[in-house]
């Protein structure tokens, strides 16, 4: 669950319960499960994504074989970078999931598909899953891909996407994981060869009371000038997507009770860069307002471990002389059961 | 009375080899202790080697919610509290060489499914376990 309060530089606060999560399983038997997990997003529903939206984010059956080998499939989660599989509020630090995580890495981002997952050694694990590509004519100049996802919805599939997830869990305390993606994108544009190429790398360590995490992701989308043309003659705009986007931050945080009771106070800050605008196709310009970067910083306060009291300043920038990006408080509540 | 040079040092070597050897006489009847920490969404270790017959003590403690903890085969079946609570003592003898699986069976969010691990059960002529 997660509970919010948004005060944008300039604009009025808002009130916003963001996510109310229902996560549900069984097991037909050991070796059987189900997993799901249904999301409705700002708490009402008009038929129209602003108002709302309900979405089944997981919903898959896990044949669980071997400790190396086992099948999943059904609706699967993306196993990308740190957030988009591991996105409860208490995990991780800020009212809001970081920006690399919501328009580089389109977090939740989830896709009907099957596939194998396993862990070998002493800590190696892998995910690899055959899924439903992303839609290319709903990629966009300011948040990239974060359209493109069909969420399992009566998905084209003409083409498939591949992605796995390689991560070393085996050291206390580290993780390290690198990611990837790729599909074609442009089957409602048959004539076009847009596709999307992701390739991404995490780390988190936690030593004493310093906890650390960093990520960079990018993503590649080929034909994106042609992609472009395509849309303009469609929609009469040109739609400005770049041919690629970058993304990265590093984040440290504090803990100021660790070892102690079960509440808990972390201070943290985060900074974070992320270009959707990062290379452009031959013949089109940049947008520099999505160029941008920023400084997030405050405190996650745990009165349980499962529940995190949150409130953070973020300072936001970009390469445009004109267009100011705001500003923000945002003070948010949020927990898991 | 002229006292030996070496009376000293013998003393003290034939004292230390003989709290080694005590110890050693001991060592069978003694747990193994394995610390295992449980984290969304792994086990650390997730791999644990052991003989079969040796007598095991696990201490789990979590970083963040409470976890279950059971190995498959076994009566180990346990839930470590949350962060901040009481480290869970779990004291079992190793069963019979094989793999046994352990995993989390308290549903802990979206990657619960992952927290599994393998406990590996050596015959007592086996390579000795080294963790």
């Amino acid at each position: 669950m997660d509970f919010h309060f948004n005060k944008p530089e300039g604009n009025d606060g808002v009130v916003d319960f963001h996510r109310f999560v229902l996560l549900f399983n069984h097991s037909f038997s050991s070796r059987i499960r189900f997993v799901g997990e249904l999301e409705l997003e700002h708490a009402f529903v008009e038929g129209l994504e602003q108002a709302g939206e309900v979405e089944l984010e997981q919903a898959y059956l896990d044949f669980l074989l071997t400790r190396g080998f086992n099948v999943r499939a059904g609706m699967l989660l993306v196993p990308i970078g740190i957030i988009n599989e591991r996105h409860e509020p208490p995990v991780y630090n800020g009212v809001e999931r970081p920006f690399v995580d919501t328009v580089i890495i389109p977090s939740t981002w989830f896709e009907a598909g099957a596939g194998v997952h396993g862990e070998v050694g002493r800590g190696l694990r892998y995910r690899a899953y055959v899924m439903a590509p992303l839609d290319a004519t709903e990629f966009s100049a300011d948040e990239g891909i974060r359209g493109g996802p069909q969420k399992g919805s009566e998905a084209n599939v003409r083409n498939v996407a591949y992605t796995g997830r390689l991560e070393w869990v085996g050291t206390r305390n580290l993780t390290i994981g690198v990611s990837g993606w790729t599909d074609k994108s442009s089957f409602l544009l048959r004539r076009l060869g847009a596709g999307v190429r992701i390739g991404e790398a995490d780390v988190r360590y936690r030593r004493g009371r310093l906890e650390t995490r960093g990520q960079l992701a990018q993503v590649w989308i080929r034909d994106a000038g042609r992609l472009n043309d395509a849309l303009a003659r469609v929609t009469g705009v040109s739609p400005n997507i770049a041919r690629s986007l970058r993304g990265f931050y590093g984040e440290a945080g504090y803990r100021v009770w660790a070892d102690g009771p079960a509440r808990d106070l972390v201070a943290f800050t985060r900074y974070e860069n992320f270009d959707t605008q990062f290379r452009m196709p031959e013949g089109f310009l940049p947008l520099q307002q999505f160029d941008r970067d920023a400084w997030v910083s405050g405190i996650t306060y745990y009165p349980d471990p499962d529940i995190a009291v949150k409130a953070d300043y973020t300072l936001v920038r970009n390469r445009s002389g004109i267009i100011k990006s705001p500003n923000s408080v945002n003070i948010g509540l949020g927990w898991w059961f | 009375m002229k006292k030996s040079p070496l009376g000293l040092p013998a003393f003290v070597i034939l004292l230390a080899l003989a709290c080694a050897a005590g110890a050693g006489a001991l060592q069978p009847t003694e747990r193994r202790v394995i610390r295992v920490t449980a984290e969304r969404f792994t086990f650390t270790p997730s791999e644990i080697a052991v003989t079969a017959g040796e007598k095991i003590e696990l201490r789990l403690t979590s970083d963040d919610t409470a976890h279950g903890f059971r190995i498959e085969g076994t009566d180990v079946n346990v839930t470590i509290p949350k962060r901040g609570g009481k480290e869970l003592v779990v004291a079992f003898t190793a069963p019979g060489p094989g793999r046994y699986t352990f995993e989390c069976n308290r549903m802990c969010g979206a990657g619960h499914d992952f927290m599994r691990g393998i406990l590996v059960v050596r015959a007592p002529t086996d390579q000795p376990a080294t963790r």
